[in-house]
């Protein structure tokens, strides 16, 4: 059977294949249609994308002093960089269908997207180079990564934490850097820093939680439990007022972090009570006999809980912690509401610029498509470490 | 019960004694007496089967032994050292005595030499190599060697059961403790690791065995014991136990699973 047929045959199959189907697909097509046709005529005649090119620092970065820009630059090109080199060292010298795919997409946005958007001829080169890095990591790393003798290849891991921290120094300034001030910060970064600042610290923070609300000591059991109940019946917005506010009043003046950090630890705290619940889930799930079978063996409840007890209790826990870290990143849009110019923030400040005014729905759909990316971005990633784990022992789980 | 016991090693038996359980006794929290005073002695090298129908605390009986149940009154000594509270002198106990369980146990995101190695080189601080060699040497023991870097999903109910003994012989112990260790398999595979336990007691390893396998007990145990509601009814060399049981309770059970 030829190509052409073997396709009509499986579009009969899948859409066509009762006169009921064949309806929901013609209806459904037709909508999709009539949709993407109302869309693409506003992007490409109504639309004033004006507003985007003027404000589109703003929008990624605030007021981040000019002159210090370069800094971004580096950071992103050394995120870049390390991207694709992780990429290349977990999938090694070939290049599967998947990664052809995607390095075919990375490369027409870094190189198209640039230019649709009319950014600057020296932004776009940026942007090229960016990408090329990106590329570059990803063959070098699948190239030459295999060869890396074994004691390298197990630090490897620490490069992101560390790159983390040089990040915040880089955006922060220190240490002969200019130092650039948290309420300098602002657009996609602050959304960034805050979002990923959390995420890094509400997952350690959740998992003690999680084992003090299952702790044989009643005090720790209690406090824990009264801190997740609380937490989680309390409207986020509600608990970022009130830290602005009592943080101030808790902390000694010199330790209270400013505005920008105070923000970032409350939304730490309060996705560490979601990931707590998500982590206890895990851990119920795990079989007594799993405890049973360390403690035999001789190990104490520190290494059965590390060798043991969290390795798989996370595994099960993945998907809802997740799904918690992609809600924490869309909840940083509440700190507009508290005066802070994340990416929301700054967007609503454009908009009431008198130049753009009018111009709301082009501002809120190049938000919604940049969230839609970071929070993708974390899903793709949490779904192939999925795989990743279960390919090596659940698979075949009788 | 007394009368019943004449089986009990005298006082002045020379052989090391491995388990000295004096009147013990359990209530569950729900106020259950699942224990009502039980003693037994176990000596080096000794191979002592408990039966008994379900409830009957057989179980509960043999995971006081690593204090994997609590008990509340009463004493037990395993090898010379005191069952207590102490967490350090349980941890102490705990590296002398392996246990086999029902459900086989083993991690299960941990390949089969890893489930091997865990252990030894945790708790004894023993080098990853010298213990993965010690782990190949044993899997190759119980027939298994070749499944070595599989995942114990991607084993049959009997081979899982062969790899945790091997896991336990991997912490050298002194004793071993068997929890209806076939309870679990399809038929066709209760004979393959009640093989590998006739060879351990073979080499003298001392174990004490919940089971229901009379064959097994005829042949291997070097005692019998038969508990029910929460006591010792009967102890005896299987020989005797299984042609003429003395109490009436023993005969009730023997009729029952013959």
């Amino acid at each position: 059977m030829n190509r052409p047929q073997a396709l009509t045959n499986r579009l009969r199959r899948e859409l066509f294949a009762t006169p009921l189907d064949g309806l929901i697909t013609v209806a459904l097509l037709l909508g999709l249609g009539a949709g993407l046709k109302a869309l693409l005529h506003w992007t490409l005649t109504q639309a004033d994308w004006a507003v985007i090119q003027a404000n589109s620092t703003l929008l990624a970065v605030g007021r981040y002093p000019l002159e210090q820009q370069w800094r971004l630059w580096l950071l992103t090109a050394l995120l870049s960089g390390a991207t694709g080199s992780s990429w290349g060292l977990l999938r090694g010298r070939g290049w599967p269908h998947s990664d052809r795919l995607a390095a075919a997409v990375l490369v027409v946005f870094g190189l198209v997207l640039p230019a649709t958007l009319g950014l600057t001829a020296t932004v776009q080169q940026h942007w090229w180079w960016i990408t090329a890095l990106l590329i570059a990591g990803r063959w070098a790393a699948g190239r030459w990564g295999g060869e890396l003798p074994s004691r390298w290849r197990r630090l490897l891991p620490l490069a992101w934490p560390m790159l983390y921290l040089l990040g915040l120094g880089l955006i922060g300034g220190g240490l002969g850097l200019m130092s650039v001030r948290p309420s300098q910060w602002g657009g996609l970064l602050l959304t960034l820093i805050e979002a990923s600042f959390a995420i890094l610290v509400c997952f350690p923070l959740g998992i003690a939680l999680a084992l003090g609300r299952r702790s044989e000591l009643p005090l720790l059991r209690w406090c824990s439990t009264l801190y997740i109940e609380f937490i989680r019946g309390a409207p986020l917005i509600t608990l970022l007022f009130l830290g602005q506010n009592i943080l101030g009043f808790l902390l000694p003046g010199g330790l209270a972090p400013d505005r920008v950090w105070r923000a970032a630890w409350i939304l730490t705290f309060f996705a560490a009570a979601y990931v707590a619940e998500a982590v206890r889930a895990g851990l119920a799930a795990l079989p007594r006999g799993q405890w049973e079978a360390a403690r035999s063996l001789g190990l104490n409840t520190v290494q059965t809980l590390l060798h043991v007890v969290l390795p798989q209790a996370l595994r099960v826990a993945l998907p809802a912690t997740v799904g918690q870290f992609i809600t924490l990143l869309q909840d940083t849009t509440l700190l507009s509401l508290i005066g802070l110019l994340d990416l929301l923030g700054v967007a609503r400040a454009v908009m009431a610029n008198p130049e753009f005014l009018g111009r709301n729905a082009e501002v809120y759909l190049v938000l919604a498509i940049l969230f839609w990316c970071c929070c993708a971005a974390l899903g793709l990633g949490s779904r192939s470490l999925e795989r990743r784990l279960n390919r090596q022992s659940l698979r075949s789980q009788p | 019960m007394t009368e019943t016991m004449t089986s009990h090693p005298k006082a002045d038996d020379p052989r090391t004694v491995m388990i000295e359980a004096r009147a013990v006794q359990k209530w569950y929290p729900n106020g259950f007496h699942a224990l009502r005073g039980v003693d037994l002695t176990v000596h080096q090298g000794e191979v002592v089967v408990i039966m008994g129908p379900s409830g009957s605390g057989k179980s509960t009986f043999l995971r006081t032994f690593n204090a994997l149940e609590d008990f509340q009154k009463g004493s037990i000594v395993v090898d010379g050292i005191e069952l207590c509270d102490d967490v350090r002198r349980i941890d102490a106990i705990r590296r002398e005595v392996g246990m086999v369980f029902q459900q086989f146990n083993l991690f299960p995101h941990l390949s089969v030499l890893d489930n091997l190695t865990l252990a030894p080189t945790l708790v004894r601080h023993r080098t990853k190599a010298d213990v993965q060699r010690q782990a190949l040497e044993l899997l190759a023991r119980v027939g298994i060697h070749e499944q070595a870097h599989k995942f114990p999903g991607q084993l049959s109910g009997g081979q899982q059961q062969r790899v945790a003994i091997a896991r336990s012989l991997c912490m050298e112990p002194r004793l071993l403790l068997f929890d209806e260790p076939t309870s679990a398999l399809d038929p066709e595979m209760v004979q393959e690791v009640l093989m590998v336990m006739q060879e351990l007691a073979k080499e003298g390893m001392t174990m004490v065995v919940v089971t229901h396998e009379v064959r097994f007990a005829r042949q291997v145990a070097d005692r019998v014991v038969l508990m029910a509601d929460g006591e010792v009814v009967e102890i005896a060399p299987p020989e005797q136990f299984f042609t003429a049981p003395q109490h009436p309770r023993s005969r009730q059970f023997l009729s029952q699973i013959s």
